[in-house]
């Protein structure tokens, strides 16, 4: 066992004695950073590793959180299967996007901008849908239980929530360290060179793109049985999209802990920052807040935060490629 | 360090020992409950507020911010909740930037800051994400303004609303065009419904259609039509409307098509009875007064509204415009209205416990409130029986500011209704 592996466990153990210390409104906090480092995560998968900038990300958890509460709603199916229909869902759709991007060659500005089209476009069709609760949104039944996903504490959020990310930070790892994963990292490095190398690069980012949207929409599960609220603007809008890559961005793209890192970040600074200056009638002030250190770290810090997190560890965790 | 000289009186000690003594013997008697002077004042009572004090909606929810503020300022002024000896409320803010998941972090936060009770949260959405939340907590909700029905029909037991429902809205508004064309006895046979593209619109318009079928009237509506927000050209759309050839308008609008559609009207020359708003805010906003003048004369709208001539309402609307210098309007109307019935059930409960506040909220009876519409009582599901909206009418004033003026139900009128209108273009 090396003294990373000590590391790793002594976090986690950590994590999972914390709820012992934490009251249900700091509980709130950590669901909400596990919860973003997983979404982040998720995006990473395609944007971090392959380099195409998805900016609709959102579409994803609108499609899980969607197909999880109609199911539900409709036919009483557990969310704990409802959440891999959507997820199939999910990657249906984004392999349709991803034909049509990769298979024409759709690169840069123009796949951002049809990422962003194909989320726009959901969310005007969910908008008038009359069973998907239209403009007005669907109020999810709040039924208690482990098979309908639902709790009324905390704290069975918080170790879902943990999981999802634990589980998509192994996920990622065995990306990493797998042929795909090289390959995927060849594409974001030089498309045509991968290419030209035998890399069947059209194959690759249809992979990368299915695993990223169905990771994505299992976290549209989780908020529709956290939040019990959906609502076509705020789960397939463009808010959502950018909200949710940020955490990478600041952590490190293409990094495994780099959305980890950022969702620690900037989560608890929202919240915190947002309920101090509630308090003291600066309303507003933490939106600005954190839009500075965003423009921060972007300015200063391109690689993300994990460059400096690394060299802080590096006395503990030895020698890392530190990027 | 210098020394600390203690001069002629002072203290060794044998007299600390006695007077520590004499005042821990004054802690426990009033602890007992004899000299009442002795005892501290009660620990405040938290009730947490989450408006949408930032985000798109920021000015609404400062207002509704205030409303609630002015409220436990004026309960706290009055000495507090009696029944808990005199303990003042204290408002904890939360913002939820109108999303439903700021929204209940805010109010968990507050929740766990001690706040008994919750108020807000101005959105349907995210007061529908609290109300879980509530449930969840077990803490009582009082839901100051939020429309959409669906948030009272999922059998929550914590959850209640002062606000009228979207369903209120429909069923009020289509009795009062009943009551105007029997008390005036004019037979309008067709009408048209316009509302904008957003969601608020098409509900209000889908919504009103459904009740304005339901009642049996024998207007036929002919036309709905629908355009988007923001739109700058309505001449095609009032051709419509003129081909149509109703007697009525039941336009939703907001405050810019509203002006747009006016003067088009005016331009096109289309006759008509009457222009009713089903509820919508282009009508009675200070803006459109100003730049329509006369063309908005008799202009009806269908809306939850502040009560002028009561004294709730005078007091209020006098300490508001002091300290923020507007007037009180329906939405911060409502915000006020919602800290007074919640102080009313704490001061009823003389507890903060959970179960007495509910047992008191359900056996509300409040009637001091500054709104159009009889008593606050909550029904089974939390919804107030007595919310209502009032039909409100843009009457000849010269001041601008006095224009809008109630005229329906008639226990709250300030004047009559004028209708059938003259037509737009015979307004000289």
């Amino acid at each position: 066992m090396t003294r990373r592996h000590v590391f790793f466990a002594a976090v986690l153990l950590v994590l999972l004695a914390l709820p012992l210390f934490l009251d249900k409104y700091a509980l709130g906090i950590f669901v909400m950073i596990f919860f973003y480092a997983y979404v982040g995560q998720s995006w990473n998968v395609l944007t971090g590793y392959t380099g195409h900038i998805s900016l609709g990300h959102a579409l994803y958890i609108g499609i899980g959180a969607y197909a999880t509460t109609f199911l539900a709603q409709t036919f009483g199916i557990t969310p704990w299967i409802g959440m891999l229909v959507g997820g199939i869902a999910a990657v249906l759709i984004a392999l349709f996007l991803g034909f049509l991007g990769f298979r024409f060659g759709i690169r840069g500005v123009y796949f951002v901008i049809m990422t962003i089209a194909f989320a726009e476009i959901t969310r005007l069709i969910v908008s008038h849908v009359e069973a998907l609760g239209s403009f007005s949104g669907i109020f999810v039944d709040f039924n208690p239980s482990f098979w309908n996903f639902q709790f009324r504490g905390n704290l069975p959020y918080y170790y879902i929530s943990l999981g999802f990310m634990l589980a998509s930070l192994v996920a990622v790892h065995l990306i990493e360290i797998s042929k795909l994963g090289r390959f995927m990292v060849a594409i974001r490095e030089d498309e045509e060179a991968a290419q030209a190398l035998g890399v069947d690069t059209f194959r690759c980012n249809m992979f990368a793109i299915a695993i990223s949207a169905f990771m994505t929409s299992l976290a549209g599960a989780f908020y529709a049985n956290y939040i019990y609220y959906l609502h076509p603007n705020s789960l397939f809008g463009m808010a959502l999209s950018i909200e949710l890559i940020l955490r990478p961005i600041v952590g490190g793209l293409g990094t495994l802990f780099g959305p980890v890192i950022g969702s620690f970040i900037l989560t608890p600074l929202s919240e915190i920052s947002r309920a101090y200056f509630s308090k003291g009638g600066l309303e507003g002030l933490h939106l600005i807040l954190y839009g500075i250190l965003a423009i921060l770290v972007v300015l200063f810090m391109p690689k993300g935060i994990i460059v400096y997190v690394k060299r802080a560890l590096h006395p503990i965790l030895g020698t890392t490629n530190a990027e | 360090m210098s020394k600390i000289r203690m001069t002629d009186d002072r203290m060794d000690r044998r007299t600390f020992l006695k007077v520590t003594g004499a005042a821990g013997l004054g802690v426990t008697v009033s602890a007992w409950g004899v000299p009442k002077l002795l005892r501290a004042e009660p620990a405040p009572i938290k009730i947490g507020s989450v408006q949408p004090a930032t985000g798109p909606l920021a000015v609404i929810g400062q207002g509704q911010r205030r409303g609630n503020q002015m409220a436990v300022d004026y309960i706290n002024s009055r000495g507090g909740i009696q029944s808990l000896g005199g303990a003042k409320l204290e408002l904890l803010l939360g913002d939820s930037e109108s999303k439903a998941e700021v929204g209940r972090s805010e109010a968990d936060r507050l929740i766990q800051e001690g706040a008994v009770m919750l108020i807000g949260a101005f959105q349907s959405g995210v007061s529908m994400a609290i109300a879980t939340l509530a449930e969840q907590r077990q803490v009582p909700f009082v839901m100051d303004v939020a429309a959409l029905d669906d948030i009272t029909q999922k059998g929550y037991q914590h959850v209640f609303r002062l606000f009228p429902t979207v369903s209120v809205f429909g069923e009020t508004g289509v009795a009062y065009v009943k009551q105007i064309i029997t008390e005036k006895k004019v037979e309008p046979q067709r009408a048209v419904v316009t509302n904008t593209g957003d969601p608020f619109g098409k509900s209000q318009g889908e919504n009103f259609i459904k009740w304005f079928e339901k009642s049996g009237l024998p207007i036929e509506i002919v036309d709905h039509i629908t355009y988007p927000l923001g739109i700058h050209d309505l001449s095609a759309e009032v051709a419509k409307i003129k081909a149509a050839k109703p007697d009525l308008l039941f336009p939703v609008c907001r405050p810019g098509d509203s002006i747009i559609l006016t003067r088009e009207l005016h331009k096109q020359r289309v006759p008509l009875m009457g222009i009713i708003s089903p509820g919508s805010p282009g009508w009675y906003e200070p803006k459109v007064i100003q730049d329509l003048d006369k063309l908005v004369y008799y202009v009806m709208d269908n809306v939850p509204w502040v009560y002028p001539a009561s004294p709730v309402y005078q007091e209020a609307n006098k300490l508001f415009q002091e300290k923020y210098g507007t007037y009180l309007d329906t939405n911060s109307g409502y915000a006020y209205a919602g800290i007074l019935v919640s102080a009313d059930a704490l001061n009823r409960a003389a507890s903060t416990k959970t179960a007495a506040l509910l047992q008191a909220l359900r056996e509300t009876d409040f009637k001091d409130h500054p709104m159009v519409g009889k008593a606050v009582q909550f029904k089974e599901n939390g919804d107030n029986i007595n919310a209502a909206t009032a039909m409100v009418q843009v009457l000849p004033d010269p001041d601008p500011n006095r224009r809008v003026k109630v005229v329906l139900p008639k226990e709250f009128a300030e004047a009559d209704y004028v209708f059938p209108a003259k037509q737009l273009w015979e307004r000289e």
